[in-house]
């Protein structure tokens, strides 16, 4: 009894479909960075602030539709130093990326975080803050990253 | 360990073609509004169990965006890769083990707008033999099935055109089909796009938008929810081969068990005497006479005669798919669970202008994978 294998070359194309995406958070959120602003929304209940801000509170299972603009500083909650890509090849430079809490938000925002020379002397709880690019277009990236201060 | 398991709320939405809101959307409005009716809250359900599939939804782990949306946001969920019936056996058996007092169970699928429904459930065909060459799919595949039936009994195509405007009839009284075609004569069907002889176009069930979700608890926590709870006293859950050359489509040999273990557990010596109505999970309208018959409702072969007397009439003997099933609507995933809400509607007596008169017990069918591969069924009392 034989036990080889052989490879059967199958697809499944995904452009088959379509999907429609609710798109109230996230419309929101880049709407509130074109202005450089961090827009979520809060439950009217549970005090919970969402940021990007869905139009339900997921606790408390009700509509909720209060826009807040929250604080562009807050705290670094975790971070991770990037020193090789998703192949683990190394990378030359290796960068920062982190979770952060803004002042007033139960969310995190997750970015790259900037402001330092040595990662040995980051530590959680550092107070970080909101740097723009220069022009905003209402895209995500126009939250260009977050600074030590 | 909970002795027995009831239906005690359920809603389904206006089916469509398009829904004007995601999926997301969908789900949440209509299990709030569930929650609603019956003045509970989330926290009132022990687990969540969602029906969807990879396949059919286009991304895997497909309920991964929608846990919250359905108020299980940090509580017991988890899912069911096939159609609802199979989600709500699951949970009937997580009520039964005791570990769980109440279960909500939800299917739903955006069939109507955002796939090609061939098309997609073809990557879930036999990956050696059947989809590298791309000769069968669920449409031919049930296309064979009908013509063995067709041929073998004698069936024509006018029968088959006269059970799918009975179909199209009872979906044209139900408010949340999607699909509505008052004026379908037979000669119209006869004349439909022809697909998969003999299967045309008017025959396949309406693929929507839309979602079901229905409450289960056991005998303890029913009052809390209704007095007028639907029992679950019988279930069968039969699977045959994967490779559709493995299998005798005619035969439903499947279909055949998972009836007979569900009637005995229900303690149903003669289905054609002691079920006063069925709602069967067909793609085709060509299936219901093969289900019907091998489920033992009517005598094998009696197709014909069964149309031509109105058998299956809501007025008939036995009543099959009063609701148009899903002729009406079939949003993939909770077609099944529509059965079990349809049913339980008639059972409870709120079934409007559909509704079976003197109405205690009922047979819901559910399927699964081409040419009806899984079966489910449920006897359900009031």
């Amino acid at each position: 009894m034989t036990q080889e294998t052989r490879i059967i070359e199958n697809t499944w194309d995904l452009t088959a479909y379509q999907w429609k995406i609710e798109s109230d958070a996230l419309d929101l959120y880049v709407k509130g960075l074109k202005d450089k602003k961090i827009l979520g929304r809060k439950c009217h209940k549970c005090g919970t602030v969402y940021v990007p801000g869905p139009t339900y509170c997921r606790k408390c299972f009700i509509d909720i539709d209060k826009v807040v603009e929250v604080a562009q500083e807050g705290v670094l909650d975790a971070f991770t130093v990037n020193i090789a890509d998703v192949k683990g090849n190394l990378i030359e430079h290796p960068y920062i990326t982190c979770t952060v809490k803004l002042d007033g938000t139960h969310s995190f925002l997750m970015g790259i975080l900037e402001g330092w020379t040595d990662w040995r002397s980051v530590k959680e709880g550092m107070r970080i803050k909101v740097v723009w690019k220069d022009v905003t277009q209402g895209a995500l990236a126009d939250l260009s990253h977050f600074q030590l201060i | 360990m909970n002795e027995r398991v009831a239906v005690v709320g359920y809603k389904q939405t206006k089916h469509t073609f398009d829904s004007p809101v995601a999926r997301e959307r969908m789900i949440y409005e209509l299990v709030k509004s569930l929650f609603k009716d019956l003045g509970i809250t989330r926290d009132d359900i022990d687990t969540f169990i969602f029906a969807s599939n990879d396949f059919t939804d286009g991304r895997t782990i497909s309920e991964v965006y929608t846990v919250p949306r359905i108020g299980s946001f940090m509580k017991d969920e988890t899912k069911v890769e096939a159609d609802g019936l199979s989600a709500a056996l699951y949970a009937y058996m997580r009520i039964l083990s005791g570990l769980y007092e109440t279960a909500l169970v939800i299917g739903f699928s955006m069939a109507g707008s955002e796939f090609r429904v061939p098309l997609t459930q073809a990557y879930s065909l036999d990956p050696v033999y059947e989809r590298p060459r791309g000769i069968i799919n669920y449409y031919s595949t049930s296309a064979l099935q009908a013509s063995a039936y067709m041929k073998k009994y004698k069936f024509t195509e006018e029968d088959l055109a006269r059970l799918t405007v009975k179909n199209l009839q009872n979906a044209n009284n139900n408010p949340y089909a999607a699909r509505k075609e008052p004026t379908a004569s037979v000669e119209d069907v006869l004349n439909s796009k022809p697909l998969y002889l003999p299967i045309r176009q008017a025959h396949v069930s309406a693929y929507a938008d839309g979602a079901c979700a229905v409450i289960l608890s056991s005998k303890k926590a029913a009052k809390k929810f209704t007095d007028k709870p639907v029992w679950i006293d019988g279930v069968g859950h039969f699977m045959d081969t994967y490779y559709i050359g493995d299998r005798d489509l005619l035969a439903m040999e499947h279909l055949s068990a998972a009836a007979k273990k569900a009637y005995k557990m229900a303690g149903i010596k003669n289905p054609k005497k002691e079920i006063d109505l069925a709602e069967l999970h067909t793609n085709f309208a060509s299936e219901e006479p093969v289900f019907a018959e091998a489920m033992g409702l009517f005598k094998p072969g009696s197709g014909k005669d069964v149309v031509k007397n109105g058998e299956s009439g809501i007025d008939g003997a036995m009543p099959v798919n009063p609701s148009g099933g899903p002729i009406g609507a079939n949003p993939i995933n909770a077609t099944g669970l529509i059965r079990l809400a349809e049913a339980s509607e008639q059972l409870r007596k709120e079934a409007g202008k559909n509704k079976v008169k003197g109405a205690k017990t009922a047979v819901v069918h559910a399927q699964d994978g081409p040419g009806a591969q899984l079966n489910t069924v449920f006897v359900v009392r009031r």
